[in-house]
């Protein structure tokens, strides 16, 4: 899943086909699970020497009572038993306490890469947005099951590395029948659990994938509910649900009596070893060729032999999505590590200047999902305003629907690379005739940089941009509009100066957010939660449309709005004209997509997007990528 | 309505059709994970929990790509495939802003509480989980049957540990060999017996965990149908959420009733054993099992409920700001606002840290208290067992059973503290399905409609009417309310006036199926009939398979515009007298919008169906009979 969309290879085909690494090297790079793993190891250490000492002074407590009843033990013998006891009190509470912790700490970590790493890739297709749900899940859930890995599972498999061949070679000192027997069924154990996982690995993997879609089935028909009650069916699948429920645990049932045969081999090797220990130091104490005292210590310690091993099979199920999601956040990392950067901040020619115009040349982009190029072909020049009145313009983009207008306007941002064809800045010569190379296309007294290597953050810095869905920096709209940066943090302390409260006032009318106010209970005090929560899509546009009428129209010659009227009615919709011609007559170039005739209208220039077809290719295998991620969900 | 009437689910899958991909969000867990084998004297862990706080995390829309997969085909049973995605803002942009809230339509009949509850005490009665058991339609034979399984396999594991420790001590006696063969044969028939029980245990426990899932499942499926209004639970969140949630409540039988039960037998069994050697031995396990079996569960309980009180908040907001700055990030990068957000991120993991840290405490207590229990039992068998010994009252190997035996039974205790955690969260998922059920959506709060009194439309045969206004002003409402949609009308609505929505479901199935929620017996030449009306054909012929295509409910395969012609085109094929259709010219560009709406026009004038189109933005002049303008606000004017 998390490969969707973005052309990376899934976790969950890793899964699949290949073994399950049980514990991913590059885990190491990540500090916190570095540290732990290293605890682990300590406290692992710890614990074997504490079973074996409990184990011996239980014996060594027990044996002389048994053979000479009467005898007394001597108290130091208890006090060790107590103290072994106590010991390894502190050791499952230390390993606790700290896996706990730092399973937090290596999720947080890796969360914070995996994001830093993706929300920097340029989005894909038009729209603007990522739809890379894979991700999305992953940093939201996925991580999270990385916790019952690290707590659980990872301390068992260290413990199974050190604790076990550690309590062999005690058993094999205290009796080497008894450590023949251990050594012999122990490498049974993982034998036998490959040998039927691998044997049932297929049949659950299907099974699973029916039972999810069978769940998922569920949930697309409560999902579709409002639909059905609108056609008069909602009480219909009801049969179905049961049905399909009843379906599911057929092929659950299937699954579990495979998957759990692995434990039953488990359990039954490891059960069965012990009593055949138990059974052979007894027959041999009959005989008297054993002493009561290491009888008892070989088997107290012989189920402990088997216990990590025991354990990592049961955290086995249970660690496997821990697993999964670090592998796909680690190949993640590399892929963000390894791949095509998004067009990074440039050499930054454009630092200290104002673009003068934006050219398109022949820009083309292939559209991700789809066998159209959109925008295709796109040639025009844009003359950005000064912040002079009566430098300003309309710039109307217009083409049908998917014909790539967001796209082109991702392409100006620098956001998208287009596959052929060239973005330029044309930068004043005047200015800085040093730099850059001249153009013959351009105007004379001019030259162009490629927008690439202008710098993107400068010529972010010049461009205002309302998109589609805009989002909204969280806090009170009075913080968010008041502040004169734009509601960056901190900005709510500092005093709003009267002149920007009248201005707010004024932008606030133009757009009509003083209409969404009058509605709001709370008004100009209305809190917006993260990603705009509180306001409908309608409402936020209102409040970037506002925040970008505020903006310093010098430093920010170029507005570019993204179908500003789509969620909007008509009333409305004149209003955004009269922000769009404040805009232009304040001296700024506006860019504007446009569906309705009405902002064609008030266009100073218009530029046609067209998409075209890509010859030779069926809409099927148009993206054999996508495809690829689909098939390995 | 006579769709209404017809036997056939609105989701019909012919034989042999291609199956689904299956989505992220519920590819999760939706069967109960094996759980795993509690192993002897293991030290108890507790997992804090790992709150999924999905309210926290709205508004972002996530968009959940179904790409078709070639799927392996083991059930002919089905084509749905979800991928529940709606975005939040659609549903809400027209829902203005100040106006009441829906009144809360009252308790459902949800939630049948089972005449064998009305016995207990009213604080049980009135815990979500205890409402919601019954409905898992659990057969108590089932799960007595299983847990005398779990008991069986104790035993064997108890057994094993008792009687290997009786024959050691017995044996070191050098007493005849044939005098020990029962006990040889004992200690293997338990070690063979333990694994097989244990397999069989566990099926049987699964067994009643994934009908009681099911079960549940069907009854929060007609219990949300049956609600009063509409319910919806659309976003993918909430729904990913509510499939977890009947998993959650269904998992309370494997993993913590089924085990508490067994402890319960086997802890009580073991003490008894011990009391019959040595009475005070019998104590002294009794007060450790105690320790092991109910302060450790609750101690585990509790750091996981911190960790999801306390967390909640922190990890909605991490969510939060992961999702805002995947799905915004370049926005945010554009308008230099990304690092700040990124700080925000950073400065929230911590917070979150610092929860997890605090509950981790709890839970180290707890993991430290269990691994003494064990430990104490031992202490206190040989301190008892000694002078006991030496005053005559126990046989020498007897203490050796009295001694080693508790190593094993705390086996019995090791698996409560997870069986806590899961009741508590179990309890937790309860509490929220119920909430669903009895107000029939979890998205209404908050949510406000206009108050539209006294206003009607009249739906005269062939007529087309007109409903302008601006966001927020009610058209929806008004609509919907004809429809008999909305919580003040009887269930059932108006019988055959249909209400298409904006946001209406494309189900996770066929195009063809999809159309035939409209009318089961929709034939394929209509189908297309349909789609080529709404000017669908060039989409319909670009389709793999034709009208065979697996859709998804934000498939890829439909963009915003075809996806509105679709839901009419569906609409058309409705045996409706009345259609009202929400804002059919959304996300379609001008000279598209007024064809779909020519299209209705003529098709209420050919079928003589009433047709009443809500609409922010002005309809071609001519084809509307009525025209009604809604003012902004709540309230008319004609």
């Amino acid at each position: 899943m998390i490969c969707e969309g973005w052309g990376i290879p899934s976790g969950a085909s890793t899964r699949k086909d290949g073994p399950v690494r049980p514990l991913d090297p590059r885990l190491r790079h990540i500090r916190p699970a570095r540290s732990y793993l290293l605890l682990t190891v300590g406290l692992g250490l710890a614990s074997a020497g504490l079973v074996v000492a409990q184990a011996l002074l239980i014996a060594a407590l027990l044996a002389p009572v048994i053979q000479e009843p009467g005898t007394s033990p001597p108290a130091a013998l208890f006090v060790g038993l107590g103290i072994a006891v106590a010991g390894r009190a502190v050791v499952a509470w230390a390993q606790e306490r700290y896996a706990v912790r730092a399973a937090s700490r290596t999720i947080a970590d890796l969360r914070e890469q995996v994001v830093a790493a993706v929300a920097t890739r340029p989005p894909r297709g038009a729209g603007g947005r990522p739809d890379g749900t894979g991700v999305t899940t992953l940093v939201t859930r996925g991580l999270d099951d990385l916790e019952p890995y690290l707590v659980r599972y990872v301390p068992q498999l260290v413990l199974t590395a050190l604790l076990t061949p550690a309590l062999v070679l005690v058993v094999l000192w205290l009796d080497w029948v008894s450590a023949a027997v251990v050594a012999a069924t122990l490498p049974l154990v993982p034998l036998f659990m490959v040998l039927v996982g691998r044997l049932t690995a297929g049949a659950s993997q299907r099974r699973l994938a029916t039972v999810a879609r069978l769940g998922d089935q569920v949930l697309d028909l409560v999902a579709g509910l409002p639909t059905l009650r609108a056609y008069g069916r909602a009480a219909g699948p009801a049969a179905r649900v049961r049905a399909l429920g009843d379906a599911s645990r057929a092929a659950t049932m299937g699954t579990l009596r495979v998957a759990f045969l692995s434990s039953m081999v488990l359990e039954l090797l490891t059960t069965l070893s012990v009593a055949i220990v138990a059974v052979g130091v007894g027959l041999r104490l009959v005989e008297g060729q054993m002493d009561l005292q290491p009888a008892i210590a070989v088997l107290v310690l012989a189920p402990e032999v088997y216990l990590p091993l025991r354990r990592v099979g049961a955290e086995f199920h249970a660690s496997v999505d821990g697993v999964a999601a670090a592998g796909q956040a680690l190949d993640l990392l590399t892929w963000a590590d390894g791949g095509t950067r998004a067009p990074g901040p440039g050499s930054g020619e454009l630092s200290g200047r104002t673009a003068s115009a934006l050219v398109f040349t022949d820009v083309s982009v292939r559209a991700g999902d789809r066998a159209v190029t959109a925008p295709a072909g796109l040639t025009a020049r844009i003359p950005l305003g000064t912040g002079r009145p009566g430098d300003g313009r309309v710039v109307a983009l217009r083409g049908p629907s998917g014909s790539g207008k967001s796209t082109a306007v991702l392409v100006a941002l620098g956001l998208v690379e287009p596959d052929s064809g060239q973005v330029l800045l044309e930068l004043s010569a005047a200015e800085d005739p040093g730099h850059a190379r001249g153009s013959g296309d351009a105007p004379t007294g001019t030259v162009t940089v490629p927008l690439g290597e202008a710098g993107l953050e400068s010529w972010w810095q010049q461009v205002t941009w309302v998109p589609q869905r805009p989002a909204i920096p969280p806090g009170t709209l009075r913080d968010i509009l008041h502040a004169p940066t734009g509601g960056s943090r901190g900005a709510a302390d500092t005093p709003v100066p009267p002149s920007r409260t009248v201005r707010v006032a004024k932008a606030a009318r133009k757009t009509g957010l003083d209409g969404v106010l009058r509605v709001l209970p709370n008004g100009w005090d209305t809190r917006i939660g993260l990603g705009g929560t509180g306001l409908s899509v309608g409402q936020r546009q209102r409040v970037a449309l506002t925040s970008a009428l505020l903006d310093d129209s010098t430093a920010r010659p170029l507005v570019i709005l993204d179908e500003p009227t789509a969620h909007l009615d008509w009333r409305s919709e004149e209003q955004i004209l009269d922000a769009v011609l404040t805009w232009r007559d304040e001296g700024r170039t506006v860019l504007v997509v446009a569906h309705r005739a009405s902002l064609l209208a008030i266009a100073d220039q218009v530029v046609d997007v067209e998409s075209r077809p890509v010859p030779d290719t069926s809409p099927t295998d148009t993206s054999p990528t996508d495809a690829d991620h689909g098939a390995a969900r | 309505m006579s769709a209404a009437r017809r036997p056939q689910p609105p989701t019909e899958f012919p034989p042999g059709a291609t199956l689904p991909a299956v989505s992220a969000h519920a590819a999760s867990s939706r069967a109960p994970a094996p759980e795993p084998a509690p192993p002897a004297g293991a030290p108890p862990r507790a997992t804090p929990a790992t709150a999924t706080s999905g309210t926290a995390t709205s508004g972002t829309a996530t968009s959940d790509t179904a790409a078709s997969a070639a799927a392996a085909s083991d059930t002919a049973a089905s084509s749905t495939a979800i991928s529940g995605t709606t975005t939040s803002d659609t549903a809400t942009s027209d829902t203005g802003a100040s106006a009441r809230t829906t009144p809360d339509p009252g308790s459902p009949g949800g939630a049948p509480t089972g005449r064998a509850l009305r016995a207990l005490p009213r604080g049980v009665r009135r815990d979500p989980l205890w409402r919601l058991l019954p409905l898992l339609e659990v057969r108590p034979r089932r799960v007595a049957a299983a847990i005398g399984l779990g008991t069986l396999t104790l035993v064997c594991a108890i057994g094993l540990a008792a009687v290997a420790a009786w024959l050691i001590a017995r044996a070191s006696q050098m007493p005849p060999v044939l005098t020990l063969s029962v006990a040889v044969v004992a200690v293997r028939a338990f070690g063979i017996g333990r694994g097989v029980l244990r397999y069989t245990e566990r099926l049987a426990s699964h067994d009643v965990a994934l009908r009681g899932m099911a079960a549940l499942r069907a009854r929060v499926y007609a219990g949300l149908a049956d609600a009063p209004g509409t319910p919806s639970v659309r976003r993918g969140d909430l729904l990913a959420r509510l499939g977890a949630d009947v998993d959650s409540v269904g998992d309370v039988v494997v993993r913590a009733v089924i085990p508490a039960g067994v402890a319960l037998v086997t802890g009580a069994g073991s003490v008894l054993l011990l009391a019959a050697f040595l009475p005070a031995a019998g104590g002294a396990l009794a007060v450790c099992l105690v320790l092991a079996g109910v302060v450790v569960p609750w101690l585990a309980a509790r750091a996981a409920a911190r960790t999801e009180a306390h967390g909640a908040a922190a990890r909605g907001r991490v969510s939060g700001l992961a999702l805002e700055l995947l799905e915004e990030g370049t926005q945010l990068r554009v308008a230099g606002r990304f690092d700040d957000r990124a700080a925000d991120l950073r400065a929230a993991d911590r917070e979150l840290d610092a929860v997890n840290d605090t509950s981790a405490r709890i839970s180290g207590l707890s993991a430290g208290l269990a691994s003494l229990a064990q430990g104490l039992a031992v202490v206190a068998a040989l301190a008892l067992g000694i002078p006991a010994v030496a005053a005559g009252r126990l046989a020498p190997e007897e203490l050796s059973v009295v001694v080693l035996t508790p190593l094993a039974v705390f086996e019995t205790t090791s698996g409560l503290p997870a069986a806590a955690v899961q009741w508590h969260r179990s309890r937790e998922a309860a509490r929220r399905l119920l909430g669903l059920l009895d107000h029939g959506s979890g998205e209404r709060v908050g949510e406000t409609r206009p108050d539209l009194p006294g206003m009607s439309l009249d739906l005269t045969p062939g007529t087309v009417t007109v409903v302008t206004g601006p966001s927020g002003s009610g058209k929806t409402t008004l609509l919907m309310r004809s429809a008999g949609l909305l919580a003040e009308a009887p269930a059932g609505g108006a019988p055959g006036v249909l209400f298409v929505a904006e946001d209406g479901h494309v189900f996770g199935t066929t195009v063809l199926e999809n159309l035939r929620v409209a009318r089961g017996d929709a034939q394929e030449h209509e189908a297309r009939a349909a789609l080529r009306a709404v000017g669908l054909t060039p989409w319909l012929d670009a389709l793999p398979d034709g009208l065979d295509t697996m859709l998804g409910t934000d498939a890829t395969n439909v963009s915003g515009g075809e996806r509105r012609r679709l839901l009419v085109a569906r609409a058309l094929l409705a045996p409706a007298r009345a259609l009202l259709v929400d804002e059919p010219a959304e996300h379609l560009d001008a000279d598209a919008a007024d064809d779909l709406v020519r299209l209705l026009a003529e098709h209420a004038r050919r079928t003589r169906t009433a047709v009443v189109l809500a609409t922010h933005r002005p309809v071609p002049p001519g084809l509307a009979d009525h025209e009604i303008a809604l003012a902004p606000g709540a309230g008319a004017a004609r």
